[in-house]
């Protein structure tokens, strides 16, 4: 691997993301797509981050691991709990890590 | 830039002041995978000058950490830009969900738009967006759209900061990063924390838990796949959701 070939790639890799990013907004005026589609697209955040979490949370190398004292699925829980009832994103992440350290030291 | 000149000024400043404060709690997140990419980057035998050029102007974290083994192990050009398409096309949905907020800009200012988006940038934009449609209560639609617009590129400043300040000390110092000690699961609670206000009525439940199991069933399948799957299949269950709980005309 030359130099230059590593330059021409970092290049490329930067257009790939700006247009698989950007792909919608330069067809989009061509392209109409239906209106409850259109708005249905407001929860592809969530789902997108959802699916990003989820795996990493459940699983140990290819094994789901549901149990209860699974540490990652313990402490994703009470953060996201947390989380929820008080909004307070601090509290939420320490007792997240907390948990973690607990489960993984007594476990 | 991004709007007429003189008078909306203040304004502009200040949708962009309230961007860059709603994404200060998705910080640590992105801070996060800045360091575990930047080290990663390192660990794989790239030197310094292309590790940071590659994590300051590619700026797509799972996009790189896929493509990085293909780069070192000598893998054609061809393979190594459609692998990091492939992982990159849930931002292609994105694209289509945020197109009827930015249709009125000129083409160079949609690709700045795009180049800076983020999961998380995205998922805070809508927010506060969604249910308001592409109109915003008040001011003209001129105004509007440039409301809208300053206060996503602050959303997306925040992100690229974030990122770019993490990921030069993360590349400098990867030789002494010790790693495995939890950090990539830090930003999986900081993930989790951003999201869950975002779950907050019925379609939003059904499609995070589709999109989760989704996810999960499909793990296996290589290069994001399965959270390109997820997505799709998420979206699909929260729109059928939304059907189901409209009240029937009469």
């Amino acid at each position: 691997m030359t130099d230059l070939h590593l330059d021409l790639l970092i290049v490329g890799l930067t257009a790939v993301t700006i247009v698989t990013r950007s792909l919608f907004m330069i067809v989009g005026d061509r392209l109409l797509l239906p209106r409850r589609l259109q708005q249905g697209l407001r929860h592809a955040p969530v789902c997108a981050l959802v699916a990003l979490i989820v795996p990493q949370v459940l699983t140990s190398g290819a094994d789901l691991d549901l149990s209860p004292l699974n540490p990652r699925l313990a402490a994703a829980l009470v953060a996201a709990t947390i989380m929820h009832y008080r909004r307070d994103m601090l509290s939420a992440m320490c007792a997240g890590m907390m948990v973690l350290f607990a489960l993984r030291w007594l476990v | 830039m991004f709007g007429p000149p003189g008078a909306l000024a203040t304004s502009r400043r200040l949708a962009f002041a309230d961007g860059l404060h709603d994404f200060s709690p998705a910080m640590i997140a992105t801070a996060a995978w800045s360091v575990v990419t930047a080290v990663t980057t390192v660990k794989m035998g790239f030197d310094i000058p292309h590790a940071l050029a590659m994590n300051i102007l590619v700026y797509a974290a799972s996009a790189q950490l896929a493509v990085m083994p293909l780069i070192v192990g000598g893998a054609p050009a061809w393979l190594v830009l459609l692998t990091a398409a492939i992982v990159n096309l849930r931002f292609v949905i994105f694209s289509a969900g945020l197109h009827p907020f930015f249709k009125e800009h000129r083409l160079s200012r949609r690709l700045i738009l795009g180049y800076l988006t983020s999961d998380m940038g995205y998922l805070l934009a809508i927010r506060r967006w969604s249910g308001s449609g592409a109109a915003e209560p008040g001011g003209s639609a001129d105004e509007a759209m440039t409301t809208r617009t300053w206060y996503y590129l602050g959303l997306a400043a925040g992100n690229w900061l974030t990122w770019v300040s993490m990921a030069v000390p993360g590349t400098l110092l990867a030789g002494r990063v010790p790693t495995n000690w939890g950090l990539d699961f830090v930003g999986v609670l900081a993930l989790t924390a951003v999201v869950v206000p975002s779950v907050a009525d019925k379609p939003s439940v059904v499609g995070a838990v589709v999109a989760g199991a989704v996810s999960v069933m499909a793990r296996a399948m290589p290069l994001k796949l399965a959270v390109l799957a997820a997505v799709v299949a998420g979206v699909a269950a929260a729109i059928a959701s939304e059907r189901s709980g409209r009240p029937r005309r009469p």
